[in-house]
């Protein structure tokens, strides 16, 4: 029996090792590219050409990869932090739309996420239907009217027309109201018994509770807006106003060493704002999970 | 991970990209030319032609002297303005008289030269007469003997048939012999008739060729002495020669002078046929057995014969020889109408060559035709001697024997006739030669006259000394003028070169520069240019071109003259003056400054445009290259090809840095970015 239970203490350690291993390989492979990207980013132009040539440059046979640069160096990196001003501009592009974006949602989503999470009113459930059912609807649906709204209000080219329909994403809205709801209705009727109003108890426990919720949805569309591609491809005609996620797609193979070194240069904000948000992201992920 | 270092991060990593923007745009805008652009305009292409030059004098004069005397003094230097009369320099007069003297000397012993030249000259003319009259006495000698013993001959010969006539009449001959006889002896005197008729012939021609000879060598030589045309000369030696010619002895007149020149013959026309028929028939009538009743006609026609050889013997007629019609010589005995030089002995040998070759294939068959006559004659002579031989023996001894005898002498005396006609004629022939050799002039001798020409030489440069001497030494400005050269030195002695070179002032001035062959393609001759001088405000506006010609050694050089109008006084002889003229084209469109024009690698131009464009920084503007035809340019524009680029378009002008197709620019000025 002690054996018996030596033998499937083993043979559930062993599964578990498989297990590791198996989950190991997989985010190794998910890793993957990052790794190419970093490393990519100290290569040489002659060795990116030797791996990407036969996808980029046409030349023969398939193309192929090191995990480690053969002669490590810093000379995409400062090409690009020196020498390219437009990747700067469109850095800053990025930046400020993003952040526009996040302010937008901020400021108009956080409320109506209360608002549909805390009031009833008739037609509640149609909204949050049409909330839905626009949440799951693609891009490529939505282009077509967004356009055209946005040629007649004349704002086509410009950064309002990437920032504005991100404002008013259901997205974060969705997020944010699961959040809203989880706060206890005993909470609230404890200060509305203290005397506190609709707005004092939003901004005073509402905004504090649903912290999680709010910064988490922030950091999900940080990143969102972060990496968007097709909204400024299609209503962003002016190169000056292109984001940095436009500017990859311009680089060929002559320039593969600063395309790596801007994807590294890309990866960081994403990465610090994923860090400074991650236990909020946690929390407001589990807490959406836990059924009430 | 800590919220604060995160936090921290994070604001560095922005702090970090501000300032790498900053710093990419410093260094991006570093790296940007900037450029001056301008549009192209509408204008003409004005052709500047600037060139500087010099003012040079119109004439100039050269002062000159004696060559070899001492210069003792010079007045003038270089650039100094002299007027007319002016002292310029002086010569030692101690060396002049020197000189002087010397000249007079040399001209002394010149003189000298020129009588001696003279006097062995009409010596000579002398010596060349005498010789002359020495021939034409020969002459006169030899022919008069010669007729003597031809005189003597003929009455030995006339004797000789007396004889046998009287013998004749006394034997008395059959008519039939004396017919045989008598044909044979006929043919035997026409035989003897062509014989010496081809021999006379044949002397005739020996004559004509020494005669052309003669002839063709004087010519040759006269002919050149006249070329080198010296009449004095000539005059005089005609005049020797006449002189001369009068001088000989009397027997040889002007009219035997004349006469002498023609070849003299002895003639043996009818008369001597007749006469030597007397001889030859009075020898056959005189032979024995002849019929006496023929005799009565064969001694009358013998006496009238005879008669007629009295009355015709010794006469020597000279008569003018019919020259051959057909022996013109076919060689040109003229001398060369360009010939100036008397010819040298190997030209005449040459020509005498000629001429005598010519007369070759007349005197080989005269030759012959004596040589033929002398055998037909031989054979003749001996058919008759034969017959006679026959018919002696036939006949009575006692007579045949003495006429025989009488026939012999007969015969011998006309054979002596016969030499002694010969004799004559030859000894006519050659004496009348030495006549014509002695008459040939001598070569010229122009010594005297040479020596002359020296002496006149040498008393003009005698002349010019002594106004010298007559100016004190002193050599004075022939005009107004400025001093340019100045060959001469104090103490040295004088050349025969230029002294000193003058410009003439009163002639004027002109501007004379040289110009590049571009610049040649825009002024010509008339057009107005405007002459300006260094510093002072020295403007002569509208000034013709006189001239515009190419460099004899450069062909990229040209020179260009302008006359300065005679009354301008804007500018001094030798002042650096420049010249500036413009030319302007019609109207072009497209014009643009020459500094946009590039080359490219082929050569060809181009312009580069700046060209806005769109790009992540903005609106950037960059250079485009654009291959442009230049119709023509200036120093400064050049009118382009119309199409290429259009006059909105702003074209790069010059840039800081180098700019090529596709440069990222900047504007600079008010149109910069």
């Amino acid at each position: 029996m002690t054996a018996g239970k030596q033998e499937r203490k083993n043979g559930g350690r062993i599964l578990k090792a498989a297990v590791f291993a198996g989950l190991f390989l997989l985010a190794a492979v998910i890793c993957f590219p990052v790794v190419f990207a970093v490393s990519g980013a100290f290569m040489q132009q002659w060795e990116l050409e030797q791996y990407l040539g036969p996808v980029l440059g046409g030349a023969d046979g398939m193309a192929s990869w090191s995990l480690l640069p053969k002669a490590p160096t810093l000379a995409p990196l400062v090409e690009l932090l020196i020498d390219s001003p437009q990747f700067f501009v469109m850095f800053w592009n990025s930046l400020k739309l993003s952040v526009c974006i996040l302010i937008g949602q901020t400021v108009f989503g956080v409320p109506a996420a209360w608002g549909l999470a805390r009031f009833s009113f008739p037609g509640k459930k149609a909204v949050l239907m049409l909330y839905i059912v626009l949440m799951l609807m693609p891009f490529q649906v939505l282009m077509m009217p967004e356009y055209l709204v946005l040629d007649r209000m004349g704002l086509l080219d410009t950064h309002a027309a990437v920032i504005l329909p991100a404002v008013f994403s259901t997205f974060p809205v969705f997020i944010m109201y699961r959040f809203f709801c989880g706060i206890p209705d005993a909470i609230l009727e404890a200060a509305q018994i203290d005397g506190a109003g609709n707005f004092q108890i939003f901004l005073h426990i509402g905004i504090p509770l649903g912290a999680a919720g709010i910064v988490s949805s922030g950091i999900l569309g940080f990143l969102e807006s972060w990496n968007m591609i097709e909204q400024p491809m299609t209503f962003l005609k002016t190169k000056s106003l292109w984001p940095l996620s436009l500017y990859l797609p311009e680089i060929g193979l002559e320039e593969a060493g600063i395309g790596f070194a801007a994807a590294l240069m890309m990866l960081i904000p994403a990465l610090l704002i994923f860090l400074s948000g991650q236990e909020y992201l946690e929390q407001g992920i589990a807490a959406a999970a836990v059924k009430e | 991970m800590n919220r604060k270092v995160l936090l921290r991060i994070t604001s560095l990593f922005f702090a970090l990209m501000i300032c790498f923007t900053v710093l990419s745009r410093a260094a991006d805008q570093f790296s940007v030319a900037v450029v001056t652009a301008a549009r192209p305009e509408n204008r003409m292409i004005t052709h500047e032609v600037r060139t500087s030059g010099k003012i040079v004098q119109n004439q100039e004069l050269a002062v000159t002297t004696q060559p070899d005397q001492r210069v003792s003094a010079i007045y003038v230097s270089l650039g100094d303005r002299v007027k007319k009369g002016d002292l310029l320099f002086e010569v030692d007069l101690g060396l002049l008289e020197e000189q002087i003297l010397n000249q007079q000397q040399e001209m002394e012993k010149q003189q000298l030269t020129v009588d001696d030249a003279k006097s062995q000259k009409s010596v000579s003319a002398q010596q060349k007469a005498s010789q002359q009259a020495q021939a034409a006495e020969n002459y006169a000698l030899s022919v008069k003997s010669a007729g003597v013993r031809l005189e003597r001959a003929k009455e030995a010969l006339a004797e000789a048939k007396k004889e046998l006539k009287k013998f004749r009449r006394q034997a008395g001959v059959t008519q039939e012999d004396s017919s045989v006889e008598e044909t044979l002896i006929q043919t035997c005197e026409e035989k003897t008739d062509a014989y010496i008729k081809a021999q006379q012939e044949l002397t005739t021609l020996q004559w004509n060729i020494e005669n052309a000879v003669n002839t063709a060598m004087q010519n040759a030589s006269y002919g050149a002495s006249l070329s080198q045309n010296e009449p004095v000369y000539t005059q005089s030696s005609d005049a020797v020669l006449r002189e001369a010619q009068t001088g000989v002895p009397e027997q040889v007149t002007a009219e035997e002078t004349v006469v002498l020149e023609e070849p003299l013959i002895i003639e043996a026309p009818e008369e001597t046929a007749n006469e030597s028929n007397t001889g030859t028939s009075g020898s056959g009538t005189g032979q024995p057995g002849g019929n006496a009743g023929a005799e009565t006609d064969g001694t009358f026609t013998d006496d009238i014969l005879i008669d007629s050889i009295t009355e015709e013997t010794g006469d020597i007629i000279l008569e003018e020889p019919e020259p051959p019609v057909s022996a013109e010589p076919p060689v040109s005995t003229e001398p060369p109408v360009s010939a100036e030089t008397p010819p040298s002995q190997e030209e005449l040998d040459q020509i005498e060559q000629s001429v005598r070759s010519s007369y070759e294939p007349q005197l080989q068959a005269a030759l012959q035709k004596v040589e033929d006559a002398r055998t037909e004659k031989e054979e003749a002579l001996q058919a008759l001697a034969e017959y006679q031989q026959e018919q002696l023996a036939a006949g009575d001894t006692q007579n045949a024997q003495a006429e025989a005898e009488l026939t012999a002498k007969v015969e011998a005396a006309q054979q002596e006739y016969e030499d002694a006609a010969l004799a004559a004629n030859e000894a006519a022939v050659t004496s009348g030669r030495a006549v014509q050799q002695a008459g040939i002039p001598d070569a010229q001798n122009s010594s005297d006259r040479m020596s002359e020409i020296t002496y006149e030489q040498m008393e003009l440069q005698l002349e010019k000394l002594e106004q010298l001497k007559a100016d004190g030494g002193k050599v004075t400005a022939p005009a107004d003028g400025l001093i340019t050269k100045i060959n001469i030195m104090t103490g040295e002695k004088t050349t025969d070169t230029t002294a000193l070179l003058m410009a003439d002032l009163s002639k004027g001035y002109r501007f004379t520069a040289e110009l590049t062959k571009e610049q040649e393609q825009y002024i010509g001759t008339g057009d107005l240019v405007t002459l300006k001088g260094n510093g002072r405000k020295q403007v002569l506006e509208e000034v013709p071109v006189e001239s515009v010609t190419a460099d004899e050694e450069d062909e990229n050089v040209y020179h260009v003259t302008a006359q300065l109008p005679e009354d301008s006084d804007v500018f001094e002889l030798g002042e650096s003056v420049s010249l500036e003229f413009g030319r302007q084209s019609e109207a072009y469109p497209v014009c643009v400054p020459l500094s946009a024009i590039h080359l490219d690698t082929q050569n060809r131009p181009y312009v580069l445009v700046a060209e806005t464009y769109d790009s992540v920084m903005g609106t950037e503007t960059r250079a485009r290259k654009v291959s442009v035809t230049v119709q023509e340019q200036n120093e400064s524009y050049a009118a382009l090809g119309e199409g290429a680029i259009s006059t909105d378009q702003e074209v790069i002008i010059s840039s800081d840095k180098a700019v090529d197709d596709g440069s990222r620019i900047r504007l600079s000025g008010a149109d910069g970015q």
